[in-house]
C-alpha cells in the first residue's frame, strides 16, 4: 500500500489544527471584547451583526487578556508551521498535486455534476479532484491573508505601512476576520467531506497508508454513498 | 468487549479531549501558562525590535474625530476630580533617576514646548478612537530634569486610585508620546483623565495612564494596573 502524503504533511496537517484552533477561538474571544468594526464616533459599512458577541463555548482563553497571550503564542507555531508546509510543498514538488491546473474549471464543474448526481460515474482524477485543488490551493492563500492582517493589526504604528496598504486599522481587523470566517467554512466542507466521501482519507493523513482500490474515485462515491443502497458499478469501457 | 481499531480510535480521541478540557480552567491548562509567559517575553523582544522613533501614526484623513463617542474610562467608582480644597493644587512630580526632580503645576506644564497631533487611540479590546491631542512630550519633561543613564523604564502614576503603568524608555520617549492636557481644541475634561495624562499612540490605551500626578525615572519596571492583573506588560502598537 502506497504511502499518500508524506509525514511532513501529516505532521503538519495535525500541527494546524491545533494551532487553528486556538487562534480561532481566542481570537473569537478578542473579538467578543469589541465585537464590531466601526471606529468610535462612526458606522461601519459591511458588518451587519455589530455589538453581538459570539457565544462563549466558541472561544477560548476565558477573558481578554488570556485570549490575547493564546493568540499571541499560538501565532508563531501557525506561522512557523505554515512555513514548514509551503517549503515542504515547494521542495519537494507536492505543490503540483493541490495547485489549479488548466481544465480544473471544467473538472470542477463535472464534479459538482456528479455530485448533483447529473453525471452517473466519478470523473478520472489524480491525487486529488479539481474541487480539492482549489480549496487545498485556497487554504494557505487565506491563511497568509490572516496572518499579513494579524500582523497589520497587531503593530498598526510600527509597521504602518502595512496596515495603509489593507486600508488602515478597521479594514486590517475587517479581512483578518473575513479570513477566519473562509478558514472556518473551509475547513467545515473539508471536514464533512472526509466523513461522508473519503474517510479513508482520515488514515491517510494520520499514518499514510492508503488505498487506491478504495478511493473515491474507485469507489464512485458520493456524500454517504453508504447510506444508499449501492448502485450498478458505471459501465466501463471494458465491458461495452 | 473486543476493541477493533475502529472503536479504539473513538475511545482514545474522546479521552484525549475529555482529558485536555479537565485540565482546563477557564484559561486552558495551567502547565501552558508557562508557555504562555515565555511567548509573551519572546514577543516583547520582537516588539522592541522593530520599535522605531521614526514609525508615526497619523489618523486617516476621512476619519471622524470620536468627539462624544470616545469612551471614558477609570478604575474608581465614580469620575475621579482633583479636589483642591482637599488635596490643594494640582502638580505634576517628576523624579526617580534625574538629575533635577521637578514638581509642575498645570500653568508651568502648558508653559514647556507644545504639540498637537490627530492621532489614533487604539484600545486592547479592538476599538480605535480619533483626536486631536495636545499637550508636551515626554522627551521634553526627561530633556527638563536630565534622565540619569541608569533609567530604563518610566512609572505614569495616576490619582484614580491605585492606577499605575510602567513602560520602556523608548517608547516613553517617541515624539508621539504626551503629557496630554488638552483634547480635540479644549482642555482635558474630567472623564479623559483631567488635569493630564499621558496620551500615545505608540501603545495601547490602558497603558496610557490618566489623571497623571507622578513620572518617575527608574532602572526597574515596576508593572502596572492592568499588566499585574495578566494583560502584557509592554503593550506596544
Amino acid at each position: 500500500m502506497a504511502t499518500r502524503h508524506h509525514w511532513i504533511v501529516r505532521v503538519t496537517h495535525w500541527v494546524n489544527v491545533f494551532a487553528l484552533g486556538i487562534m480561532v477561538t481566542s481570537g473569537l474571544r478578542i473579538f467578543n471584547a469589541y465585537p464590531a468594526f466601526a471606529r468610535k464616533g462612526e458606522t461601519f459599512c459591511c458588518y451587519p451583526f455589530a455589538g453581538r458577541a459570539v457565544p462563549d463555548w466558541l472561544t477560548f482563553g476565558g477573558w481578554l487578556a488570556g485570549a490575547r497571550h493564546w493568540h499571541f503564542a499560538a501565532m508563531w507555531v501557525l506561522v512557523v508551521n505554515g512555513l514548514v508546509y509551503l517549503g515542504f510543498n515547494y521542495l519537494h514538488g507536492d505543490w503540483r498535486d493541490v495547485t489549479p491546473r488548466r481544465g480544473d474549471l471544467r473538472d470542477a464543474w463535472e464534479m459538482v455534476k456528479f455530485y448533483a448526481f447529473a453525471r452517473r460515474d466519478h470523473p478520472r482524477q489524480g491525487k486529488h479532484n479539481a474541487l480539492q485543488r482549489a480549496a487545498y490551493f485556497a487554504m494557505p492563500v487565506l491563511g497568509v491573508v490572516a496572518v499579513v492582517s494579524g500582523v497589520a493589526i497587531w503593530k498598526p504604528v510600527e509597521l504602518g505601512w502595512l496596515t495603509s496598504l489593507l486600508g488602515g486599522y478597521v479594514w486590517a481587523r475587517y479581512w483578518h476576520f473575513l479570513a477566519m470566517i473562509g478558514l472556518v467554512g473551509m475547513t467545515a466542507v473539508h471536514v464533512f467531506m472526509v466523513f461522508s466521501v473519503d474517510p479513508y482519507a482520515l488514515r491517510a493523513i494520520t499514518t499514510g497508508g492508503y488505498n487506491e482500490e478504495k478511493s473515491p474515485e474507485a469507489r464512485n462515491a458520493r456524500p454517504f454513498w453508504w447510506k444508499r443502497a449501492q448502485p450498478a458499478a458505471p459501465p466501463t469501457s471494458e465491458a461495452s | 468487549m473486543t476493541m477493533n481499531r475502529r472503536r479504539f480510535l473513538q475511545v482514545s480521541g474522546a479521552s484525549i479531549t475529555a482529558a485536555f478540557f479537565a485540565a482546563c480552567d477557564s484559561q486552558g491548562p495551567e502547565h501552558a501558562q508557562r508557555i504562555l509567559t515565555m511567548a509573551e517575553h519572546a514577543n516583547e523582544h520582537v516588539e522592541r525590535a522593530l520599535f522605531r522613533h521614526t514609525s508615526m501614526d497619523r489618523a486617516a484623513a476621512g476619519a471622524r474625530a470620536a468627539g462624544a463617542a470616545f469612551p471614558q474610562y477609570y478604575v474608581s467608582d465614580s469620575v475621579p476630580v482633583w479636589d483642591e480644597t482637599v488635596r490643594g493644587p494640582w502638580t505634576l512630580e517628576v523624579g526617580g533617576l534625574v538629575e533635577r526632580p521637578v514638581r509642575l503645576d498645570l500653568d508651568a506644564l502648558t508653559r514647556l514646548p507644545r504639540v498637537s497631533q490627530r492621532v489614533n487611540h487604539f484600545c486592547v479590546e479592538g476599538w480605535t478612537a480619533v483626536a486631536e491631542w495636545t499637550g508636551t512630550r515626554v522627551s521634553e519633561l526627561a530633556k527638563l530634569v536630565g534622565v540619569k543613564p541608569e533609567a530604563q523604564y518610566v512609572d505614569f502614576a495616576s490619582f484614580d486610585d491605585d492606577y499605575h503603568e510602567s513602560w520602556d524608555l523608548a517608547s516613553a520617549l517617541h515624539p508621539q508620546t504626551l503629557i496630554a492636557y488638552g483634547m480635540d481644541g479644549r482642555m482635558l475634561g474630567p472623564g479623559h483623565g483631567a488635569p493630564a495624562r499621558v496620551h500615545s499612540p505608540v501603545k495601547l490605551g490602558y497603558k496610557n495612564t490618566k489623571y497623571l500626578v507622578r513620572v518617575q525615572f527608574m532602572a526597574q519596571r515596576n508593572g502596572g494596573y492592568w499588566s499585574d492583573q495578566g494583560y502584557e506588560w509592554y503593550g506596544g502598537t
